[in-house]
């Protein structure tokens, strides 16, 4: 069993529920053991615009607070995965910043030491879990899913800042897309932005680009649209009707979490996954099991 | 001497690039100047059909010093951090941190903060996260909380007083 | 032991002058233990300058000579040479470098005046001590290897053999020919590349004094300026040479037949196993790739090699091995060249996703009248005439996550190509460029880029940030920054120009040939102004895009500036040998190989003396001077002529 401290953010313990649960849900299968810590908060990084000095305190402040407990972090959201990497980045470089924001932390009584290592939801599955353990626990392969993948900008870019797989040509999830039996196959728009970021100033402009994305997955008619980050996933299923209004069209594309579709193949009731939380149309699809 | 932008009669701060150049440094960016107005960052933008955000101008008027401008603008305020653009620039120059920048000072020198960003500022003063824990609805229609679905307790800081003191010492910092 | 020494002070016009006080100097000189005459010039390295030295050393019967002046890398050479007409060793000499370790360093001329009396005051000190030398002689092999046969290489051959050497040429693929061999026409002239190519090919099969090695390999390098031993490997063809008629009826006959990637058509075309890569190849020969080959390969080839069947000749040998071949050569000029970078790695741009998308010499074969469409321009993906072409420059190149350099022939090669599918196509053949600037620096350019210009076609000066690919056609997005518009490029065919990179073995390679590279790869130039084609190893040189991207032009001359240069070499019976190598003082040697390690011209070998001691031996032959071994010798055996202990530590202890 290997451990880590989860490191929740805000979307997803505030909304995105069915990420947590099927979080939750399939780490132990995958003898991942998951520590809840008191104290996080958010890591700042959807307010980065106001201040960046704040980004890089509150991610240092969260990292040590697992450091605290000597534990590795596993950060579900890609966007809280970037903020946290890219302080470390900073932090591990650049001995002034270090001391600077170090200087912060103090009255909580916390340090910033760099011990530990942050990881995101495709280094766990893809990389630490590994394919051949998901293989292991597959026990209803999906078939014939023509799946679409959507990693989310800040799960690949930019680079320099040690992202989970390549920027420009992301395989991991189609990997273990692949594992579980889905037909994951690719389409020009794959590394296109949900638009979430813009949500706090320009809502209707956030949508427009959820909307012509999942236009054109829907053109391309893909059975399902899968995603890991809980930004995007509010854009692409709880807000799919409206994102479909602003770009006049009518979309009825099925969206779920890759980890959602994960513990589907490996067997887990739907209600423990928070399939009943999903608003997109999931219901076209046949889940639960190979096609009669 | 100094050059003139004829157009706003804007003048090169060249202090402030000195103070935004090292700030990119800071943050392990390469500086602006190295850009050669390939364009492919704008050719790319998510924002520039939509908002018309042009990253390879943002960065050109980095290079001649006309900040004022862009401080002053919204422009600057639809960029969607998708990264693409400092991703692919040839000359390892990342428009979106020069944005970010951009972003910070304006917020600095008081100028208004547009949209919601304010409210997800004060949520995270408050209670360290950026909104309420929600009750959410189902598929069914039924509005679900996190304890009706069986999840632990959001966590949150603990010594809210002392989170809240070492916000309000950074508010007046920047990078 | 010298102890009639003169000093020479040089004014360098003011270099020195203004910042040291000369007369000063020349006074203090004359006071120096060991000196008898002191004097100064405005240029020491001048006629006069020369004479005045040269007369003083008569008139004084001088046995030592000390000048203060530039650095020795500039003049040293020179004035070994006046001393030596004055009738003193060559190497009797010491400079004082009192230009660009003191003049030119400081300001204050009091200060500097003292710091040149310093270094005066080492230099008689060291020259007190030098001892004559004398330089060993080195008999020349008079012949050349040319490694590489495109168009540097076969150049250089060429001027070579007709200097009167005797040269052996190695091109690793079947044929000489090399890239320009694929070209179609060239820039700006719009020359008929085989044209004017195929000529010179032919004479390097005709000329008496070249031996053609194809399909063959550097093994190993051996020696050094003068005498160098060269093994090769001449891999096999699986053809017997000398039967070969090249009538091809092997290649048509084969039973891989048109399922082979073919090479030099850059994968757009199919060949044969057994080939011959074009029309005009020299050797006109075929040759079986091992790899491709059923019999080779499996044993078996259906019920029997249909290639043995169709030959007449009888040539085909499947038994047939690698032959290693050693030659020996006083000179080796290196010409191999450059390979592509592979646009994959530039994964926007789609080269993965559609076959659509093409670099710029896959276009280059289908424009060929002799390409694998025999020159109709095609899209790949289904045979269609293209209605729209669109080309991409700078795809890696002046980009610091791929190649930082600009690949000069990109922007030419785009304009080339815009005038002949123009031409070929008909004026309605929709022509967008993406370019970043377009370079168009050499002669007759400019003025080919102006006419491109009147030629109907699109140019966005901006890059696009990716290509998508839609099915039936390809979509870029590009922000043109001449109009400050974002534009939609719905286009038929992509074609990227990708940067040029060094040979993707060219770092085995420069380590074989102990020659070195510069950070980007390619083989570095001795001076990037003043020895372009020249090593730091004494004896090879370079020439053509192996040392950086360059177009033909500048490859053919470059190729006979090196050739040149390796003339100088070849044309003498016998070389004299700088003198001022390391040697090994065996009392004090033990023998522990320290020195050999830190060799970097394998100069340093271990014998036994009779004694059975083993000892560390210097080759004069290799020894290039470096001082390395001295520096690391922990015993003091290891001493360096004109640079011994004894003679560098008062100088030391005089200067500080
Ligand atoms: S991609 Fe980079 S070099 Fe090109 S214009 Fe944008 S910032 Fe400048
Ligand atoms: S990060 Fe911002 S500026 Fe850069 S490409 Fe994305 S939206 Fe445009």
């Amino acid at each position: 069993m290997k451990k880590y401290a989860v490191y929740p953010g805000c979307v997803m313990p505030t909304e995105q529920y069915a990420y947590e649960m099927s979080i939750r849900e399939i780490m132990p299968h995958l003898d991942i053991e998951l520590v809840d810590l008191k104290g996080f908060s958010c890591c700042s990084e959807p307010i980065k615009s106001v201040n960046q000095m704040l980004t890089l305190a509150l991610s240092a402040r969260n990292i040590a607070i697992a450091e605290k407990e000597e534990l590795d972090i596993f950060a579900p959201c890609p966007m809280c995965h970037l903020a946290l990497s890219d302080c470390k980045r900073v932090l591990d470089t650049n001995l002034m910043m270090n001391k600077r924001v170090n200087s912060y932390l103090t009255d909580e009584g916390l340090k910033y030491t760099g011990t530990a290592e942050i990881v995101s939801i495709l280094d766990l599955l893809h990389d630490i879990v590994g394919i051949d353990k998901i293989k292991e626990k597959v026990k209803k392969p999906l078939k014939d899913l023509k799946t679409a993948t959507h990693y989310g900008c800040h799960l690949i870019r930019p680079s320099e800042i040690g992202r989970s797989d390549d920027a420009e040509n992301p395989q991991k999830m189609e990997n273990i897309l692949k594992t579980i039996g889905a037909k994951p196959e690719y389409y020009p728009e794959k590394l296109d932005c949900c638009g979430a970021l813009l949500t706090a100033n320009l809502p209707e402009s956030a949508l427009t680009k959820t909307g012509q994305k999942l236009q054109r997955v829907q053109e391309q008619e893909f059975d399902a649209f899968i995603d890991t980050c809980p930004w995007c996933h509010r854009q692409y299923d709880s807000k799919q009707i409206k994102a479909g209004e602003t770009v006049a069209a009518k979309l009825e594309v099925p969206v779920l979490y890759l980890t959602q579709l994960l513990g589907i193949s490996m067997g887990i009731p739907k209600e423990k996954l928070g399939l009943n939380l999903n608003l997109s149309p999931i219901e076209k699809l046949n889940l639960g099991g190979k096609k009669t | 001497m100094t050059i003139t932008d004829l157009t706003s009669m804007g003048e090169s701060q060249t202090e402030l690039k000195k103070e935004i150049n090292e700030r990119l440094q800071r943050l392990q960016d390469e500086i602006s100047d190295y850009c050669y107005q390939c364009a492919k960052c704008t050719s790319g933008c998510e924002a520039h059909k939509l908002l018309e955000l042009e990253p390879h101008k943002i960065v050109a008027l980095l290079k001649k010093g006309l900040i004022d401008e862009m401080v002053n603008s919204d422009v600057i305020w639809t960029c969607m951090s998708c990264f693409k653009c400092r991703e692919r620039c040839p000359q390892n120059v990342a428009p979106v941190e020069v944005l970010f920048a951009l972003k910070n000072i304006a917020v600095a020198s008081g100028q208004q903060i547009p949209g919601n960003y304010t409210a997800m500022l004060q949520s995270v003063l408050s209670m360290g996260l950026l909104q309420e824990v929600k009750n959410v609805l189902t598929r069914d229609n039924k509005t679900v909380s996190r304890t009706n679905l069986g999840l632990p307790e959001v966590s949150k800081p603990t010594d809210h007083t002392k989170f809240q003191m070492m916000l309000s010492k950074i508010a007046v910092e920047k990078v | 032991m010298s102890n009639k020494i003169g000093v020479f002070v040089c004014h360098c016009g003011i270099n020195i002058a203004s910042t040291v006080d000369v007369k000063e100097l020349v006074e203090y000189a004359k006071k120096l233990k060991g000196v008898i005459v002191s004097k100064d010039y405005k240029y020491m390295c001048s006629d006069v300058g020369g004479n005045l030295i040269k007369d003083s050393i008569k008139k004084n019967k001088l046995d030592g000579v000390v000048i203060a002046c530039c650095s020795p890398r500039m003049h040293e050479h020179t004035f070994r040479g006046v001393v030596e007409a004055g009738g003193v060793n060559a190497f009797n000499l010491e400079i004082a470098n009192i230009r660009e370790q003191c003049s030119w360093a400081h300001d204050d001329k009091t200060r500097a005046t003292e710091k040149a009396k310093a270094l005066v005051r080492g230099a008689v000190s060291k020259a007190i001590l030098l001892e004559p030398l004398e330089r060993s002689k080195i008999e020349v092999t008079q012949k050349a290897l040319v490694i590489g046969g495109g168009i540097a290489g076969i150049q250089a051959a060429l001027d070579l053999a007709e200097e009167g050497h005797k040269v052996y040429l190695v091109e690793k693929t079947p044929s000489i020919g090399g890239r320009m061999a694929q070209l179609d026409k060239t820039f700006p002239t719009l020359d008929c590349s085989g044209c004017i190519l195929t000529p010179k090919m032919m004479e390097i099969n005709n000329h008496p004094n070249i031996e053609l090695l194809s399909y063959s390999e550097i093994k190993s390098v051996e020696g050094s300026i003068g005498n160098y031993t060269v093994k090769v490997n001449k891999k096999a063809k699986f053809v017997d040479m000398d039967k070969c008629t090249g009538c091809g009826d092997c290649v048509e006959a084969c039973r891989m037949k048109d399922h082979v990637n073919s090479e030099f058509d850059e994968g757009i075309g199919k060949r044969s196993s057994i080939y011959i890569p074009f029309p005009q190849a020299v050797p006109l020969k075929a040759t079986i790739d091992k790899d491709n080959c059923l019999m080779l390969k499996r044993g078996k080839c259906g019920t029997g090699a249909l290639c043995v069947e169709a030959c007449e000749a009888k040539a085909i040998n499947f038994k047939q091995k690698d032959e290693e071949v050693e030659i020996k050569v006083g000179a080796i000029l290196v010409a191999t060249g450059y390979d592509l970078l592979d646009p994959t790695s530039l994964y926007e741009y789609g080269y993965d996703h559609s076959k659509d998308v093409i670099t710029s010499l896959q276009m280059e074969r289908l424009i060929s009248t002799s390409g694998p469409t025999n020159g109709e321009i095609i899209r790949p993906s289904n045979g269609d005439k293209p209605k729209s072409i669109t080309y991409i420059l700078c795809v890696g190149s002046r980009d610091e996550k791929e190649c930082t350099w600009c690949c000069r022939i990109g922007c030419m090669s785009a304009l080339k190509h815009v005038y002949l599918l123009k031409e070929k196509l008909g004026d309605d053949i929709e022509m967008n460029v993406c370019y970043t600037d377009i370079r168009s620096f050499g002669k007759g350019y400019e003025e080919f880029y102006r006419k491109i210009r009147s030629m109907n076609t699109n140019f966005f000066r901006g890059r696009p940030s990716e290509v998508r690919n839609l099915g039936d056609h390809l979509t870029i997005d590009i922000f043109d920054t001449t109009t400050n518009k974002l534009f939609e490029i719905n286009t038929d065919l992509v074609v990227l120009v990708p940067a040029l990179i060094p040979r993707v073995d060219s770092d085995d390679f420069a380590r074989k040939l102990r020659i070195s590279q510069s950070g980007d790869g390619f083989l570095l130039e001795a001076h990037p102004k003043l020895r372009p084609m020249d090593t730091f190893t004494g004896g090879i040189f370079i020439a053509g895009c192996c040392q950086a991207p360059k177009d033909i032009q500048d490859s053919v001359a470059q190729a006979s500036g090196a050739a040149a240069r390796a003339a100088n070499i070849l044309s003498k019976k016998v070389l004299e040998a700088e003198p001022l190598i390391s040697y090994v003082d065996e009392d004090y040697c033990s023998g522990c190989s320290t020195c050999i390690s830190v060799c970097a011209y394998n100069a340093i070998e271990l014998v036994k003396r009779e004694d059975d001691k083993q000892l560390a031996k210097v080759n004069e032959a290799l020894c290039m001077g470096c001082g390395a071994c001295v520096a690391s010798c922990p015993s003091g055996a290891m001493q360096q002529k004109g640079f011994k202990d004894y003679q560098l530590k008062p100088m030391i202890e005089e200067t500080v």
